[in-house]
């Protein structure tokens, strides 16, 4: 499902050289829940923008759903972000001039879908995070779990491939947390493919395995899991 | 896609009421003063004859030669805006036009069968007039040709006096009493009053027309005197025949030259004319002549005054203002929805996406800001209107009412000023860069 | 200074900072010309006309038809108007000062027709009751006797060997001062001579294009003036211009009925209608200009306390990092002072050269620098002003939220 080879990030200004990712390679198979760990500035926050498309990479190769990355235009990348990926975000990103059925209903906008699939689809959404409820609410008057569930819906609504999310519960209490993490747990169990990056420990351990990330390099933590394609790296301990 | 961002733009621009309302002000007070003076200067500049003025022409002759004018001035040379009875009649007996007027203005009294009596602008004028100007006929028709030879009492009525005169009744054949004699209407013209008026701008180019047209050659055998501008060089002779045989100007003179060979030999029968004058020794210097179309004529005569152009320059640099203001208020409103843009890209949102939506936004604005202009369009002409007064006001008076054209046109200008003011603010939305929205959460 | 990194900083963030100049800059280009055109106005329409204005009315009239003896007629009108209680004289002429209609011709130094006039002048017929009649003001010389006056009928030639003039023209005539008795050529290769001086006595058109160059410049004829149309001037005594206005149509009908009176009016309105398009322009610019200063007024206001708002956390770090609540509003009143100075320099440039180009090519009057220069000051102040209330906000946020990054 998600496989880079080799990845490489660097910021380039004009006295300075920073590799975000170095020699990077993952490979997460369809309907794995795999959690990405690291320290802050690890390079797990540009690991997740460059895996949901959302930023190029400097050298390596990235492969999404068996299709090449390589070279696609801003309009193209655009195009397959919306169609393949589902995001998470850590503070949650709705739209507070929409309420929840418009904000579920924006991904599904840009796919150019009839009104009566994308009215299907966002009430099937709904009814899986359990707030159908709340279709016409605005943000502002949920609760952050709630606001965190309405994102997973949207997320859901266009049917992705990979889920990719970033500290999903960070800005959630104990409770809160506890519930979004239950709601990802069953929709891996139904099949799902995630992605999630945390620096949450706890976290990572509800994930079906874990991937290390170091100053822009995998770790290899988890010994049953074959990291990469290539030989030649070496594991780190 | 476009009923979606029209969604979105409503809705937008409803919970984000105040800086919306304050684009939408800044736009439309600034349509709404540049409009006020634009249509003044439209209406002033407009063409008043569009099907005909290439083909209609004013000559003009250089009778009071080259130290009447100031020297070394530069552009088209002021030669004398009127004629001389003695060139105009002999221009008329001389026929070189397919078709021709001489004619002048008059003031006589009307003196109706009960009430008082009152004065009336008219014309003096040839038959030819009605069909060159394009003076459309409500009943009846112009005189004949041998009323015109018989010097006869006839009167084509406008559609005012008529009605003052007759009411319903059917005017042609009846008699009018203007200033003691009885002249009988051959016609009654439609209402109509060319702006400006251009057959005789030296006189009145923004006064009401005339009311009533009597054969010139009548009103000269009864040796009515002309009610506009009079000009000499030099003294005439004394009495009537001194307004005949002298040097000053107080005629027009138009022909009508149907097509670009008309002109040329038109031209080469003025020049011949000229100098035909000269050897007759009726003046001294080097024949000059100059034969101008309606536009040419309007623009020697300098029919708008330079004081209505100040006017647009500064109503335009004020709507430049309020255009400046209006770019700083939507980089506002976009710069604190970089957020959103930044999750819409995340989404599946290409530039292009978040542009037609930030334009369609900005073309809603501008609408609005449209609509606001126009009612302060109307307020405006309205004000100039009565500050105005006179004949200034009779042809402002035409476009304070709902003229299609001119609603229009503000409209367009709204939408079409706010677009180009958007088209920044939009840009720089679409630059948004959704990694870095999210990251700096 | 700090200047520096200020402009380091305005540099990356430009638009903004070109948003405000330019702003500034139009503002102030259009706003001081277009006062500088009412300004121009304004004192146009206060010039006296010379006539005593409040105690004036006049009218226009003519005859139906021809009256067999017009000379009779006039006199007739001229003895009802006289003979009205209130009245203290009337008169008869072509025209008078801002009737926008009336006679112009050119005043030579020397006989001959082909010398070039020396100064254009407007001609009014005047009988012996003029100077009452108009309420001139005599300031050299003497008045018309009525054995000067004589008769001008339709055509004549109005040739006349006396005549008064007003002061303006005696002086473009003879600068040294000594007008009166001297010998001018008018009409004819007669002689005229200079009788009589007037304080004033405007043309028919200082109000238009046409006749501003010699507004002054009126030159009375001693001529009863005999015409069928003419306009009569009468002159009450003070506070009586009401009541003579209602009495004077029925003494005149008692005269003879065959006849046409138009506007009847005291000069007040004459002077109206005669500036009415220069004060319906002062009227339009004087709103664009508030309205320009209140838009770019509230727009400069808002656009610095929105910019403000965005360097919030800046601002906590400077003053984390020990920057002053005084430094920073010095930083703010600098960084004003450089976009706000800059625009107004491109507004005086912009106004001044715009003037110019008006003036050369539409005809407006050159505007002295001194306008546009206090309208510099004027916005530099303005935007200081409009800078403390957010700057002095900025300022007091605790470093600790600043920093926090909301």
């Amino acid at each position: 499902m998600l496989k880079m080879i080799h990845l490489s990030k660097v910021y380039r200004t004009e006295v300075v050289e920073t590799y975000a990712l170095r020699d990077f390679s993952i490979h997460v198979k369809e309907g794995e829940f795999v959690a990405v760990t690291g320290p802050s500035g690890s390079g797990k926050t540009t690991f997740l923008t460059i895996a949901g498309l959302l930023e190029e990479f400097t050298g390596g190769q990235y492969q999404l759903d068996g299709a090449d990355v390589h070279g696609l235009n801003d309009n193209q990348r655009s195009r397959l972000r919306n169609q393949k990926i589902g995001f998470i975000f850590q503070s949650f990103n709705l739209i507070p001039d929409l309420n929840v059925f418009d904000n579920v209903d924006v991904p599904l906008r840009y796919r150019r879908l009839p009104g009566a699939e994308r009215r299907k689809r966002i009430n099937e959404s709904l009814e899986r995070v359990g707030l159908s409820a709340r279709a016409k609410h605005y943000p502002a008057e949920l609760s952050g779990g709630q606001q965190q569930r309405v994102a997973i819906a949207r997320a859901l609504a266009g049917g992705p491939r990979l889920l990719l999310a970033d500290e999903p519960t960070g800005n959630l209490d104990s409770q809160m947390a506890r519930s979004v993490m239950q709601l990802l747990e069953e929709l891996h169990r139904d099949g799902a493919t995630i992605v999630m990056v945390t620096h949450d420990p706890e976290l990572a351990a509800r994930a079906q395995r874990e991937v290390r990330i170091v100053d822009g390099q995998v770790i290899d933590l988890a010994a049953q899991t074959r990291l990469v394609e290539n030989p030649t790296s070496r594991p780190v301990v | 896609m476009m009923g979606y961002y029209l969604q979105l733009a409503l809705r937008t621009l409803r919970r984000n009421i105040v800086l919306t309302s304050l684009i939408i002000a800044a736009i439309g007070v600034g349509i709404g003063a540049y409009m006020t003076v634009l249509t003044v200067l439209l209406a002033m500049s407009g063409d008043p004859i569009p099907e005909k003025s290439g083909q209609l022409f004013v000559p003009q002759i250089d009778l009071w030669g080259p130290n009447t004018r100031p020297k070394g001035a530069a552009g088209p040379v002021r030669l004398p805006d009127q004629m001389t009875y003695r060139d105009a009649n002999a221009l008329m007996l001389a026929h070189a036009a397919p078709r021709q007027v001489a004619m002048y203005s008059v003031q006589l009294d009307v003196s109706p069968l009960t009430g008082a009596p009152y004065s009336q602008q008219g014309r003096a004028t040839y038959r030819d007039f009605f069909a060159m100007f394009q003076a459309p006929f409500k009943e009846g028709a112009a005189w004949s040709a041998k009323d015109e030879t018989d010097r006869a009492d006839v009167v084509v009525l406008g559609k005012t006096l008529a009605a003052r005169l007759f009411a319903q009744r059917s005017a042609v054949g009846q008699t009018v009493s203007l200033e003691g004699r009885l002249y009988r209407v051959t016609g009654v013209l439609e209402a109509w009053s060319p702006m400006p008026h251009f057959y005789d701008v030296s006189n009145n180019p923004f006064g009401s027309g005339e009311q009533f047209f009597i054969p010139f050659t009548s009103a000269i055998g009864h040796e009515i005197d002309s009610n506009g501008n009079y000009s000499c060089a030099s003294l005439p002779p004394p009495g009537w025949t001194g307004k005949l045989t002298g040097e000053c100007i107080w005629l027009e003179f138009w022909a009508e030259l149907p097509d670009a060979a008309a002109v040329r030999s038109y031209r080469q029968f003025l020049n011949n004319y000229s100098a035909e004058q000269q050897h007759l020794g009726r003046f001294h210097w080097p024949p000059l002549v100059q034969l101008s179309n309606v536009h040419q004529w309007l623009a020697l005569e300098h029919i708008v005054p330079d004081e209505v152009r100040v006017n647009s320059l500064l109503a335009f640099g004020f709507l430049a203002v309020c255009l400046v203001n209006a770019v700083g208020l939507m980089l506002a409103r976009f710069s604190s929805r970089a957020s959103e843009f930044g999750v819409r890209r995340a989404l599946g949102a290409t530039r292009g996406d978040i542009f037609m939506q930030c334009l369609t936004e900005t073309a809603v604005v501008g609408v609005l800001g449209g609509v606001l202009g126009l009612g302060l369009t109307a307020l405006g002409l309205a004000a100039n209107r009565a500050s105005l007064g006179g004949e200034l006001a009779e042809y402002t008076h035409r476009l304070t009412h709902l003229d299609p054209g001119v609603m229009a046109l503000t409209v367009a200008l709204a939408v079409g000023a706010t677009l180009c003011s958007g088209l920044y603010p939009t840009w720089r939305a679409t630059r948004v860069q959704p990694a870095w929205q999210l990251k700096a959460q | 200074m700090e200047i520096l990194p200020i402009l380091v900083a305005l540099r990356r963030n430009k638009v903004g900072a070109i948003l405000v100049a330019l702003q500034i800059a139009l503002t102030l280009a259009v706003v001081a010309n277009a006062m500088s055109i009412i300004q121009q106005h304004q004192s146009d329409m206060r010039r006296p006309s010379g006539l005593d204005e409040a105690n004036i009315l006049t009218l226009q009239n003519h005859w139906v038809g021809q009256p067999e003896n017009l000379r009779a007629s006039i006199d007739a009108d001229l003895a009802a108007m006289r003979g009205t209680p209130g009245v203290v004289d009337a008169e008869a002429t072509n025209s008078y000062p801002l009737l926008g209609g009336g006679w112009s011709w050119g005043i030579r130094l020397k006989p001959g027709p082909q010398t070039a006039p020396a100064a254009p002048t407007t001609l009014y017929m005047a009988d012996t009751h003029g100077l009452d009649a108009m309420g001139l003001k005599l300031v050299g010389g003497r008045w018309f006797t009525s054995s000067e006056i004589g008769e001008w009928r339709a055509n004549d030639e109005p040739g006349s060997p006396s005549t008064v003039l007003t002061a303006a023209l005696a002086k473009k005539l003879f600068p040294a001062g000594n007008a009166l008795g001297q010998v001018i050529y008018m009409i004819n290769e007669a002689p005229v001579r200079i009788i009589g001086i007037v304080e004033r006595a405007q043309t028919p058109w200082p109000a238009q294009g046409f006749g501003s160059s010699f507004a002054e410049f009126s030159t009375f004829l001693p001529f009863q003036f005999v015409n069928n149309g003419l306009n009569y001037i009468v002159r009450t005594k003070p506070g009586q211009v009401g009541s003579v206005m209602r009495a004077l149509p029925e003494r005149m009908n008692r005269v003879t009925r065959q006849r046409v009176m138009d506007r009847l009016q005291p000069f007040s309105e004459t002077r109206t209608a005669a500036y009415r398009t220069q004060q319906a322009t002062s009227w339009l610019l004087g709103t664009v200009c508030a309205l320009l200063l209140a838009i770019t007024g509230f727009g400069t206001v808002g656009l610095t306390m929105y910019w403000v708002g965005q360097r919030r956390r800046q601002i906590g770090l400077r003053r984390a990092l020990g920057a002053r609540r005084v430094d920073i509003l010095r930083y703010f009143h600098t960084e004003n002072l450089v976009i706000a100075g800059s625009g107004a320099l491109l507004g005086v440039a912009g106004g001044l050269g715009a003037n110019l180009w008006m003036a050369t090519h539409l005809g407006t009057v050159r505007m002295s620098p001194v306008y546009i220069l206090i309208g510099a000051v004027a916005v530099l102040v303005l935007t200081q002003l409009a800078v403390i209330w957010p700057a002095y906000r900025a300022a007091s946020i605790a470093p600790s939220l600043a920093t926090r990054g909301l």
